[in-house]
């Protein structure tokens, strides 16, 4: 050996211990730049609330938007599709896509009604059953997905048609109302929680997402499980190459999806005291639309659990707002879609480290 | 000066940020000249480049094209002008069949505005004559191996009239045979007045091919100088700024156990795949301590091999038998390898070996995650230490473990590679080309690396394309023709004539 340090091409500074908790400052602006384009929905989600704010109508001196109740409101009407976008970000992070789970809500929604009213079951059995009904449902459509290898967009195509078809049989194609009380066809009364509130302030629907959401943050930043989701997104022949159980994780977002979607089915059931299996028609486009202005790309592979909360919220007060102000409903849709297009086309501008 | 150049940059520099990524560089290209362009990565190679192909539009300095100046918006414009660039990712449409890329956005017409095929293909049919290649032009471009890609690539470049050729690592993906072929298309155009400027780490091909070499780093000229009269030494001095003797390493230890036993191994797969190669009939044994290479030409079957025996590849029945640590080896994939000690570095560094896009430190512990976690929770400190230590122990240049592999160089990038495999804690490596694309101080230090783990009585299997490399820093040599062993050939008699011989299975050796 001739060279003195073979080491030497190695001109790194020295590795520098690693710290306790290394605080990480933006100290450039391209770090300020890129936080903000981490954190796009969230900024966006702070804007819309005080552009909410200035805009709203003011009744006998009170802001409206602001008042408590119409904040409450804000997050239940949004806790449904919220719940199912926690899901869709798992199978979204995968580089997949989910459309039955608008489909498989009018299904658990049909479920819950039937199993308490006609079956007369009690609500523990009931939920248990329908939030397994979603979960084998999320989880035969991931198998197909990573058994045949066909895409998650036909395969999920074709659960929602399976779902609808379900959801009519089943119900008879009629919507189900559900009554309270203690007598043959009627629910126990506990179900109508749903649409209450806790102390006449937090609607248990809104707690419920508020807790998914927390969970699933949780879940995406300290678990193995995450990686692999990540890596599979990212790229998944060297997620395989390097171990990781692909098929199992693949089939196992797609479970949680299902029962997501299920989950959102009860809460739905409770809310309107009745199970229809046309209900959630549509909502797996405002999930996607969730994710999407929550800054996780549809390709795999990056983003974030908060974006998706902070998108479904976006979304809610967009709704309330422009409702609030008497704006028509169609103008509604096509706000909507252009705050999905602004959203998409920011993740565009963000630069790319180079 | 005789003649005018058909290329002449004068005092180009660019920089990104605060990077110099080009200085002051002076660069010229002759008609019938090929200029080989060297440097290590990050010297500076991809920028000039991309400043002459028009992907760069802004830059300081001068180009003159025939004696004109020059000032590329776009590649389109580079590409009018006569300039063409072959890059290591071809660019041609899997989809569509030789003449269809070959006129892709400039299709000929009939009368009536439909493509005329007929005239599409005849000309897509001249074009490759005068390269020498005998493809039919309505063959699926995906159909073809890498080589001919390369020709149809190089043949559209002649249809659009260039005058001068860049070639990035063109051989980068070749067999040995195909670049012999390579090598008569690049005579042919030679003589034809075409100016080439040709890229490649490799400088066996350097000596044979180029009339010039410029050496770049840190974004200068280091030197030009004439690869008849230079040494190779020389060469990788100018390049490294430092002598690189002992780039392969010597010295090697006794080998110990039989780590890996494979007898009879063959694979019939359940729907055949065109261009795979699967086993048909392989006997070898790597012991414990020993680097054993894996020669054959491009579609001998070496990948199908190293993914056979990953349990990555395709599903079929599988014939034969295989043993680690003497017991029965059958995997059912990657993560029942892995459990059993055996890893894999691929060849497709950036499509089967890495997210770009993710951290260094995402990809370095995605497959050791178990051994970092709690109850399925990721232990932070522990994967820190972890990153932080395999990253010293590889010597990774990396600005921190949180930057996205896409920033790193190609030997880096191969690094991370090895850190993730090497943090399974492997007893067997199975290695497919560990150096492509790998500048030469970087593989000086991957060699050093593979003797360091074979001392600690690591098997290794490395399949290259690279003969000088095999022959350097291998135990062994099997050599494989059409999915079976023909030669196994141990150090002392492994020539580059007899690897060459058995893998052309002209001179069948049993393995055994």
């Amino acid at each position: 050996m001739n060279s003195p340090n073979p080491t030497a091409v190695a001109e790194a500074p020295p590795e520098t211990p690693p710290r306790r908790r290394p605080i990480r400052l933006p100290r450039d602006r391209h770090a300020i730049v890129d936080s903000f384009f981490r954190f796009q929905s969230l900024f966006g989600l702070v804007a819309v609330f005080v552009i909410a704010i200035a805009v709203s109508p003011v009744r006998n001196g009170e802001n409206v938007f602001l008042s408590s109740g119409n904040l409450a409101n804000i997050v239940r009407a949004v806790s449904e599709i919220g719940i199912i976008a926690v899901g869709m970000t798992f199978v979204i992070l995968i580089g997949g896509i989910d459309l039955s789970v608008g489909a498989v809500l009018g299904l658990a929604a049909v479920g819950s009604a039937t199993l308490m009213v006609d079956s007369g079951l009690g609500i523990l059995p009931t939920v248990l059953i329908v939030l397994f009904i979603g979960t084998a449902f999320g989880a035969t459509q991931g198998a197909i997905v990573a058994r045949i290898g066909i895409q998650s967009f036909i395969v999920t195509l074709a659960g929602l048609q399976a779902a609808r078809g379900i959801a009519r049989m089943w119900s008879g194609g009629l919507g189900i109302p559900i009554a309270y009380g203690d007598g043959p066809q009627e629910a126990p009364e506990a179900f109508s929680m749903l649409s209450g509130s806790i102390n006449g302030v937090l609607p248990v629907p809104a707690l419920l997402f508020l807790a998914i959401g927390v969970g699933a943050l949780l879940v995406l930043r300290t678990t193995a499980f995450a990686r692999h989701v990540y890596a599979i997104g990212g790229n998944e022949k060297a997620a395989r190459l390097s171990g990781v159980p692909v098929r199992r994780v693949r089939i196992a977002v797609f479970a949680i999806s299902g029962l997501l979607a299920a989950l959102a089915g009860i809460i739905h059931a409770g809310q309107l005291n009745q199970g229809s299996p046309n209900d959630g028609a549509g909502y797996e486009l405002d999930a996607i639309a969730a994710v999407v202005i929550g800054g996780t790309s549809l390709a795999g592979g990056s983003g974030s659990m908060g974006g998706t909360i902070a998108g479904a919220l976006l979304l809610g007060i967009l709704n309330n707002i422009l409702a609030l102000n008497n704006i028509d409903a169609n103008v509604q849709l096509v706000v909507k879609g252009l705050v999905i297009v602004a959203a998409a086309a920011l993740q565009k501008l963000r630069p790319r480290i180079a | 000066m005789t003649e005018r150049p058909l290329v002449r940059m004068t005092g180009i520099g660019k920089r990104f940020g605060g990077v110099h990524a080009c200085r002051d560089i002076d660069l010229t290209v002759r008609a019938g000249e090929v200029h080989a362009l060297l440097g290590e990565n990050g010297a500076g190679k991809s920028t000039l480049i991309n400043i002459l192909s028009g992907v760069i539009t802004e830059y300081d300095g001068a180009i003159e094209v025939e004696g004109r100046p020059v000032s590329f918006g776009g590649p389109a414009d580079a590409q009018r002008a006569g300039i063409a660039t072959i890059h290591q990712e071809l660019d041609l449409v899997a989809g569509l069949s030789i003449a269809e890329n070959m006129f892709l956005g400039r299709e000929p017409r009939t009368r009536l505005g439909t493509v005329d095929t007929r005239r599409m293909r005849r000309q897509a049919t001249e074009h490759l004559r005068t390269l020498g290649a005998d493809l039919d032009p309505r063959r699926l471009v995906g159909s073809l191996r890498v080589g001919e890609q390369q020709l149809v690539e190089i043949g559209r470049a002649l249809s659009l009239d260039a005058r001068v050729l860049i070639m990035d690592e063109p051989t980068a993906a070749l067999a040995d045979a195909e670049v012999e072929r390579l090598f008569a298309t690049i005579a042919e155009l030679r003589r034809a007045g075409v100016g080439i400027v040709y890229i490649s780490h490799r400088m066996a091909e350097i000596e044979v091919v180029a009339d010039r070499v410029t050496v770049l780093r840190n974004g200068g000229v280091a030197g030009t100088v004439d690869p008849k009269t230079a040494t190779r030494d020389d060469i990788i001095q100018l390049m490294v700024g430092r002598s690189v003797d002992a780039l392969y390493g010597e010295g090697r230890n006794e080998p110990g156990e039989v780590l890996l036993d494979v007898r009879g191994l063959a694979v019939t797969p359940r729907r055949p795949t065109p261009g795979r190669t699967e086993p048909a009939g392989v006997d070898l044994t790597v012991r414990s301590g020993e680097i054993v290479g894996l020669a054959g030409l491009m579609g001998a079957g070496r990948t199908e091999l190293l993914e056979t025996l990953f349990g990555a590849g395709g599903s079929g029945r599988r014939d034969g038998e295989v043993t680690v640590d003497g017991r029965p080896y059958r995997p059912h994939g990657p993560r029942s390898a892995l459990a059993r000690g055996v890893a894999f570095v691929p060849e497709d560094r950036r499509g089967a070996g890495l997210m770009l896009e993710h951290s260094v430190s995402d990809n370095v512990v995605l497959s050791a995650l178990s051994s970092l976690t709690t109850f399925g929770l990721v232990r932070r400190q522990a994967l820190r230490r972890t990153v932080a230590g395999q990253l010293s122990a590889l010597a990774v240049k990396a600005a921190s473990p949180a930057v996205a592999t896409a920033t790193l160089s190609g030997g880096n990038q191969q690094k991370i590679v090895f850190a993730k495999q090497l943090l399974t804690r492997p007893r067997l490596l199975l290695l497919d080309e560990p150096t492509r694309g790998v500048d030469i101080g970087a593989k000086a230090e991957i060699y050093r690396l593979l003797h360091q783990l074979a001392d600690t009585g690591m098997a290794i299997l490395l399949a290259s394309s690279e003969l000088p490399e095999l022959l350097s820093i291998c135990d062994r040599v099997v050599v494989l023709h059409r999915g079976r062993t023909v030669a196994a050939l141990p150090r002392a008699s492994a020539t580059q004539q007899a690897i060459l011989a058995a893998a052309n299975g002209d001179d069948v050796k049993e393995a055994r």
